[in-house]
């Protein structure tokens, strides 16, 4: 039997063809997000859009979660600290950049203009120093599991809210003149948030006074976080994560570096809720408080990807969306919701393990297989 | 005929247990090994010390001629030598082709950013792990259950299921602890054909544990008899068969077998 | 030879700072010390029973605290109006219903998944965590308002060292929390019960072979983990006084130290919870009150990962090692 080398030699890597394949979803990806920003934004009005851009955040929570949670089985328990983490880098650069490069925090420019590429790098930057976070994070997994790791993962959620809230005050433009980025970095705003941020993520359409495509960027970041986690669960790096998962020693024995995987997954899914993170801070509506991203928004993010199933990416997207709708379209019984979740989180346990889609992504359950069936039969049909 | 896995004067201690004690074997290219001994002899231990699973407190493991003790388990898998498990640790919740292609990709390049970006030598690499290890099911005769998940697996398929994946990682030696246990006759034949025609295809070193003493003596070349972590006994089968140490760790003093019982495995 | 640095420290901190600062910040580290030990000790019994860890205790303790405002001011004991049996009164009356509470959260949500992967267990957990404090904050139950607690205790000095009055609420507090504890440890080491414990918590199989009723104990070690959470509710209620709605922050957070400190102690481990507590407490309320008072929690997570990641079975647990 041929060794995989030997067979990987003999398949001829390489061709334009191939590069083209690999890189048509992420311009669909482009696409679909130019198209939501340009037809849904100004049809469905700013209240709406505000719900389509919380959703496609939460997506890239719950997603990135998904990675260390669901695939690698680690249990963590502090995401939010990590979106903490890249919204504040994020926010120093734009609010504290923005002052010494044009003189206010106000949006500047227009669409991908120069604002919008400093609000770009400061994403990139925020899931970057989240990623690092996400590394020191990563380590105690190397010796703890389960619940130590999930308490370990919660402390460190709650320091960086009692590091954010011990901050100083943001300072006023005025106040900038002279002082270089690194002085500037401990004020933060404290415990009332780090206000006056230019709301680069807004739901407003095209070309009004804030035009910047709040929608594009967010669907832009969804849809590279999507391909991104796809693309990891279907290859042999995935699968070395869920063999960790499922059983850790066996993933070492087969020459999985299971300490390495177990970082990785730790890294890349604090990168995205660094970017996750800065996209919250910069949301129109928001105020970047260490308050909102405390042990709350971790539970939130948790639930979305215990419910929507642990290492179904879809399941993720699904309970996102649901998660994020159902408090709006339920107002009157907001006093009920937490409590609706924590049934939900119980029953689920008992009575789905796995979470409702489990490992298997929507398309791949035996529910919608039974439906797509129906339907082809339908249509065969005269 | 080389060499390919030496252990010299392997000893572990558990607290103050002697769990095994001066252990040493050489298994040379294509040889069909076998380890044998009572409950709590050791043997899984040996397996667990030669995998790097324990570290021992004296001794050493040679693959290839490489000192690897010391070395992670991973690091020792890389280089060539796997293993199957006596309590099965498949990974329950993938299925089965998953499974194997888990341990082929030990056997790429391509790291996560090629992943991600689905580099043509990834996706090259990707087509070549799916061969393989459909090849792989296809010898073991699982291929039919490919998709299934692998928890839901008769009891048989799950051990060859674990011999599959061992195989994807593309090993020198292979390990296999108590392959037949659990299994009916038809099956333990034909896991006996199996095991030789591994051996023959693969150019594998393979060396077993087995309670099942038709079995070892019918394929094994070489014996080695452990009893309370101590070698008692190494040679061809005919010797090691009538070998009076041998019979009286097996059937002798009756009060021996309530003793270390509990850490064989 | 260890004591020399800590014992080096303390007397710099006495010259630097004065013997009334450093004796009113001990007395307030062993009475926080106390309250964390209450808490700790309700995880450390369950993960030894049942070796996982129960996320809706820091929920039970605060109930316990709720209930007992409830019952105090339900009684009409407003400010100092209270009879003397009014405490302990109010303290049975408490660790009564938080035992009831723990056994019907054991029963119905965690008694079907014994069986289940224990990140199940744990997931459970945080659910119930959410469903107490949600619950909690119903306007009909203790609703979202923060509450003063009535003081059952009259607020006096009993003495006074070196110019610290030492307070009576601080006193009770270390006295009951005190008392509880040894009457927990004689029940663990010197009753049938705790000899079932004990059992159960070594191998529950072969416990229940010996014919242990697995379930009685662990219900039972619910009801005595979640009394002793209400009587450090109870405490910290009359302590502190102010009491907030259940799902704010400060809640999980006190749950978080004590846990920390059954973790530190070496979790399943009885004496190991009250030394872990007590050595939290006084990390965190030295560090509040000689070098930051901001950073008080993370001090406590600062000790946490150290210890975890040096001996990750506590300083009094014992390692375990996987079967391959």
């Amino acid at each position: 039997m041929k060794t995989i080398s030997e067979r990987t030699r003999a398949l001829h890597p390489g061709g334009l063809g191939s590069a083209l394949r690999s890189a048509w979803p992420v311009v669909a990806g482009v696409v679909v997000a130019l198209v939501l920003q340009s037809v849904l934004a100004p049809a469905v009005g700013p209240f709406a859009a505000k719900m389509v851009l919380d959703i496609g955040i939460a997506i890239v929570l719950a997603v990135s979660l998904n990675i260390v949670n669901g695939f690698a089985g680690q249990f963590s328990i502090g995401h939010a600290g990590f979106m903490m983490v890249g919204g504040y880098a994020a926010a120093i650069v734009t609010y504290y950049g923005s002052i010494k490069l044009w003189g206010s925090p106000e949006p500047h420019g227009g669409f991908l203009g120069s604002g919008d590429l400093l609000f770009l790098f400061a994403c990139v930057l925020g899931g970057c120093v989240a990623a690092l976070a996400g590394l020191v994070v990563g380590l105690p997994s190397l010796r703890l599991r389960g619940d130590y790791l999930a308490i370990v993962t919660l402390g460190f959620g709650e320091i960086m809210r009692v590091l954010a809230q011990r901050s100083k005050d943001v300072l006023y433009p005025e106040d900038v003149a002279g002082k270089s980025m690194w002085e500037v970095s401990d004020n933060l705003g404290g415990a009332l948030g780090f206000s006056g941020l230019p709301s680069y993520v807004s739901p407003t359409p095209w070309n009004e006074d804030t035009g910047h495509a709040g929608i594009f960027f967010v669907y832009l970041i969804v849809a590279i976080v999507l391909i991104s986690a796809y693309r990891l669960k279907l290859s042999s790096k995935g699968r070395a994560l869920l063999a960790v998962r499922e059983n850790e020693i066996a993933a070492e024995a087969m020459g999985i570096n299971t300490s390495r995987v177990k970082v990785a997954a730790f890294v890349m899914a604090a990168f995205f809720a660094g970017v996750g993170g800065a996209l919250f801070a910069h949301e129109f509506g928001n105020t970047l408080t260490p308050r909102e991203l405390g042990f709350q928004k971790s539970i939130d993010i948790v639930i979305m990807v215990v419910l929507g199933g642990m290492g179904s990416i879809s399941g993720a997207v699904v309970a996102a969306a649901a998660l994020t709708l159902m408090p709006e379209l339920f107002r009157e019984f907001a006093e009920y919701r937490m409590i609706i979740y924590a049934l939900a989180l119980i029953l689920v346990m008992i009575l789905r393990p796995q979470g409702l889609f489990g490992i298997k992504e929507l398309w791949e359950t035996t529910a919608w297989r039974r439906i797509r069936a129906r339907i082809v039969r339908g249509k065969e049909a005269p | 005929m080389s060499e390919v896995l030496a252990a010299r004067g392997l000893s572990l201690s558990f607290g103050g247990l002697r769990a095994v004690n001066d252990f040493s074997l050489s298994l040379g290219s294509s040889d069909l090994a076998g380890l044998i001994g009572p409950n709590g002899a050791g043997k899984t231990t040996v397996f667990n010390l030669l995998t790097g699973v324990y570290q021992p407190d004296a001794g050493s493991v040679l693959l290839d001629g490489k000192q690897v003790n010391g070395k992670k388990p991973s690091q020792i898998a890389a280089a060539g030598l796997a293993r199957t498990f006596q309590n099965i640790r498949l990974f329950g919740e993938l299925s089965v082709l998953d499974n194997v292609r888990t341990a082929a990709g030990v056997r790429t390049r391509s790291g996560l950013w090629r992943s991600l970006l689905r580099t043509p030598l990834y996706l090259a690499e990707e087509r070549a792990v799916t061969e393989r290890s459909l090849e792989l099911l296809e010898l073991l005769g699982i291929a039919h259950r490919r998709e299934e998940q692998a928890r839901s697996l008769p009891y048989g398929d799950q051990r060859r299921l674990e011999i599959a994946r061992a195989l994807a990682t593309e090993p020198k030696v292979l390990l296999l602890d108590e392959p037949v246990a659990g299994m009916n006759s038809s099956e333990k034949v034909e896991m006996r054909g199996l095991i030789q025609t591994l051996r023959k295809q693969f150019d594998l070193a393979i060396l077993l544990i087995e309670h099942d003493m038709g079995l070892v003596m019918d394929i094994c070349e070489h014996i080695t008899v452990l009893d309370h972590g101590m070698t008692i006994a190494a040679g061809k089968p005919a010797a090691i068969q009538s070998n009076p140490a041998v019979i009286e760790a097996y059937l002798g003093a009756p009060e021996d077998e309530t003793t270390a019982e509990s850490e064989a495995s | 030879m260890k004591l020399g640095g800590p014992v080096v420290m303390l007397g710099l901190l006495i010259v630097q700072h004065g013997f009334p600062k450093f004796l009113q910040t001990l007395v307030n580290s062993v009475a926080l010390g106390s309250l964390y030990a209450l808490i700790a000790l309700g995880y450390t019994l369950v993960y030894g029973v049942l070796r996982f860890i129960n996320f809706a205790h820091s929920d039970v303790f605060a109930v316990g605290a709720w209930l007992s405002f409830t019952f105090a001011t339900a009684f009409g004991w407003v400010a100092t109006s209270s009879p003397l049996w009014g405490m302990p009164l109010v303290l049975l009356l408490v660790m009564a219903a938080c035992a009831l509470l723990g056994v019907t959260i054991e029963i119905l949500a965690y008694r079907p998944l014994r069986k289940a992967p224990r990140l199940n267990v744990l997931i459970t957990a945080i659910g119930v965590s959410l469903f107490l404090q949600n619950v909690g904050q119903l306007s009909s139950v203790f609703g979202t308002q923060p509450q003063r607690m009535p003081s059952l205790i009259e607020d006096r000095s009993l003495f006074t060292i070196a110019q610290v009055h030492i307070r009576l609420v601080d006193v009770t507090v270390i006295a009951l929390a005190l008392a509880l504890m040894m009457a927990l440890q004689w029940m663990v080491f010197r009753t049938r019960l705790g000899r079932a414990m004990r059992a159960v918590s070594f191998d529950e199989k072969v416990a229940s072979l010996m014919g242990i009723n697995v379930n009685r104990v662990v219900t039972i070690t619910f009801a005595i983990g979640s009394a002793l959470a209400a009587a450090g509710g109870l405490l910290f209620a009359l302590k502190y006084e102010g009491l907030k709605q259940t799902a704010d922050a400060t809640w999980v957070l006190l749950g978080l130290k004590a846990f920390v400190a059954a973790v530190v102690g070496g979790i399943g481990n009885v004496r190991g919870a009250v030394a872990g507590a007590l050595l939290i407490g006084v990390v965190e309320v030295f560090g509040a009150s000689y070098l930051s008072p901001h950073m008080r929690d993370v001090y406590v997570f600062v000790i946490l990962i150290v210890v975890l990641l040096l001996k990750p079975s506590g300083i009094l647990g014992k390692a375990v090692r996987e079967k391959v």
